[in-house]
């Protein structure tokens, strides 16, 4: 009686894991199935060419026009920009607070970045349109909604996810290595940089992809600093405004009906496979890994 | 290490606020003073379907139609965002933008300039004169209930247009009735226009105060989602700020709730307080591009 007992809990509870497991995959294909069922109707209605590799967006226009290719390139630019800015600061952060952080400052920095990383992105927005855009109006030039500004933005929001990964990366070395290192004469410094950073090599990329993935799946803030002007491709400059694919989605979704909405959502489509890709990029760095 | 965190919040706090501070000193400053007219115009829009867009970018022939085609000009480079909330903090922020906003919604963060002359004023809107209008429109399916409908026909009473004309819009109704609290229950859903949204907010608070066991439950993203949310019956209201399309008035009731102005908006220190319809029209369509170009 008492195992017939514990058998069925044990089944009971086995079930009850397992459909948690479950329902997190459920989503994922939950979603890509909407993704899909609503974006490649409208992608092959408006034809792939002219929606990937046409620069023209005018959803309102008759005949409308619904080429995202400014947009991806957008993109890709205030990405770019972001991790310009981001990740030589963060990885430097991640340098000092593993290596030659004092105790007391560590305890006030580290907290600090964790706070950056639990700020709403409406807030980060709402600072860059009260500080970054008038900063970046007065010190360089044109009207401050601007790749430059976006990419400051990103490049903050950025931060923490490169410097928590990069620093226990590189506490993740092994104290081996640091002792060999000082055994044949090298000192701290180059220590740091020539042994224990290339150490910790897959775990700093790691950190910048999963920085790339925020930076490109980032919206509210975006939306906010970068005047989401649909920009032709030879128009695009560093101080001019630019209309990135998350912003295309959030600045018109909620007004959008017919094609237009079905276009919004392909405009998910495309930026669900970046992220495919760089999930991918991923796996394949932790796989690499695993085999070295 | 309780200290240590509680010293880093402070720490955190006092950067913000220098911040901040550091901003504010920044704002003041004397109108014209320092305008610099050789600067570019920074033209702000609304996103692709908006009503207001809809509506302004029609006015102002910023839309071009042709046999059977339609192109708005919109300048390369227009900021585009999502909200009125928006376009007015882009505006206050910036010494040399142009936008434009429902009138009901000028505050004294920017400026609203006359346009060919004409005040943007109530009285300027209902007379006509002030041409730069559009109606605001309520819509339902035709199914709605008697509480829904009670609500319309506070909307267009005597109280109602009161409201509305309170709020800088212009009521719609020539001779409205009295209203009469019905005292009924139960709770009415509405989404729509940004534009209707402020002016539908006071309407239900003054309806609640005649009815308090009436609940509301709004959503303001938009006229195109008003309009789709009353088609597909999961908003009994649907709020407007454009004129419907056929397609959609085959399907709805049409009320008009007010006519409202478009304002159009400058940083309060810009100098220019008057702007020519057609000096508006080539700065949105990228023909004026800066300050000194405008008469």
């Amino acid at each position: 009686m008492q195992t017939r007992q514990s058998n069925f809990n044990e089944i009971v509870m086995q079930a009850i894991f397992f459909l948690s497991a479950l329902i997190s995959v459920l989503a994922v294909l939950a979603i890509c199935l909407f993704l899909f069922m609503r974006g490649i109707p409208a992608i092959s209605e408006i034809g792939f060419t002219d929606f990937i590799f046409n620069e023209k967006w005018g959803p309102v226009n008759i005949p409308a026009s619904y080429g995202i290719l400014s947009m991806i390139v957008g993109s890709i630019y205030v990405t770019a920009g972001a991790i310009v800015i981001g990740v030589p600061i963060g990885l430097m952060c991640a340098i000092f607070l593993s290596e030659f952080c004092p105790d007391n400052i560590y305890k006030i920095v580290k907290p600090a970045v964790n706070l950056l990383a639990g700020i709403p992105s409406i807030i980060y927005g709402f600072f860059g349109m009260q500080v970054i855009v008038p900063f970046v109006r007065e010190n360089f030039g044109g009207n401050g909604y601007s790749i430059l500004s976006a990419s400051i933005i990103l490049g903050i929001m950025i931060l923490p996810t490169i410097i928590s990964i990069s620093e226990s990366s590189i506490r993740a070395v092994p104290e081996s290595y640091a002792e060999g290192s000082y055994g044949i004469g090298a000192t701290k410094e180059e220590t740091v940089f020539k042994v224990m950073v290339p150490a910790a090599k897959s775990g700093i990329l790691t950190s910048i992809i999963l920085g790339i993935g925020r930076a490109i799946g980032e919206t509210m803030a975006v939306v906010m600093v970068a005047g989401n002007a649909v920009m032709p491709l030879n128009k695009i400059e560093l101080l001019k405004p630019i209309r990135t694919l998350t912003t295309n989605i959030v600045t018109e979704m909620s007004y959008a009906s017919g094609l237009h909405e079905s276009a919004l959502i392909s405009t998910g489509v495309v930026l669900f496979v970046f992220i495919i890709i760089l999930n991918a990029s991923l796996s394949l760095i932790s796989s690499k890994t695993q085999r070295n | 290490m309780k200290k240590s965190k509680l010293l880093s919040i402070i720490t955190l706090a006092l950067m913000l606020s220098m911040v901040f501070a550091g901003c504010t000193q920044e704002t003041p400053g004397t109108p014209a003073a320092d305008f610099d007219f050789d600067k570019d115009i920074t033209v702000v829009a609304r996103d692709a379907a908006s009503g207001t867009r809809g509506a302004f970018h029609e006015i102002m022939n910023i839309i071009v139609k042709e046999n059977d085609t339609e192109v708005d000009k919109l300048v390369v480079g227009a900021l585009e965002f999502d909200g009125t909330d928006k376009v007015i903090t882009a505006i206050e922020g910036d010494k040399y933008g142009i936008g434009y906003i429902s009138l009901g919604s000028v505050s004294e963060r920017i400026k609203a300039v006359a346009v060919d002359g004409v005040e943007p004023t109530v009285e300027n809107v209902r007379s006509g004169s002030y041409s730069v209008s559009r109606p605001f429109l309520l819509v339902t399916k035709g199914t709605e209930s008697k509480l829904v409908k009670d609500f319309l026909k506070f909307t267009e009473s005597a109280e109602g247009q009161a409201i509305t004309n309170e709020m800088k819009f212009i009521g719609a109704i020539d001779a409205p009735e009295e209203y009469t609290a019905s005292g009924m229950s139960g709770t009415i859903k509405v989404a729509g226009s940004t534009s209707v949204a402020p002016l539908m907010e006071k309407l239900q608070e003054a309806y609640n105060e005649l009815n308090p066991d009436v609940t509301f439950e709004t959503q303001a993203q938009g006229s195109s989602q008003g309009i789709k949310a009353a088609i597909d019956g999961s908003y009994d209201i649907g709020m407007a700020s454009r004129e419907l399309k056929a397609e959609e008035a085959s399907e709805l009731n049409r009320y008009v709730l007010a006519i409202d102005g478009i304002a159009v908006i400058v940083n309060n220190e810009n100098p220019k307080s008057d702007l020519a319809a057609d000096d508006i029209t080539n700065i949105y369509i990228g023909e004026i591009t800066k300050w000194n170009e405008v008469k």
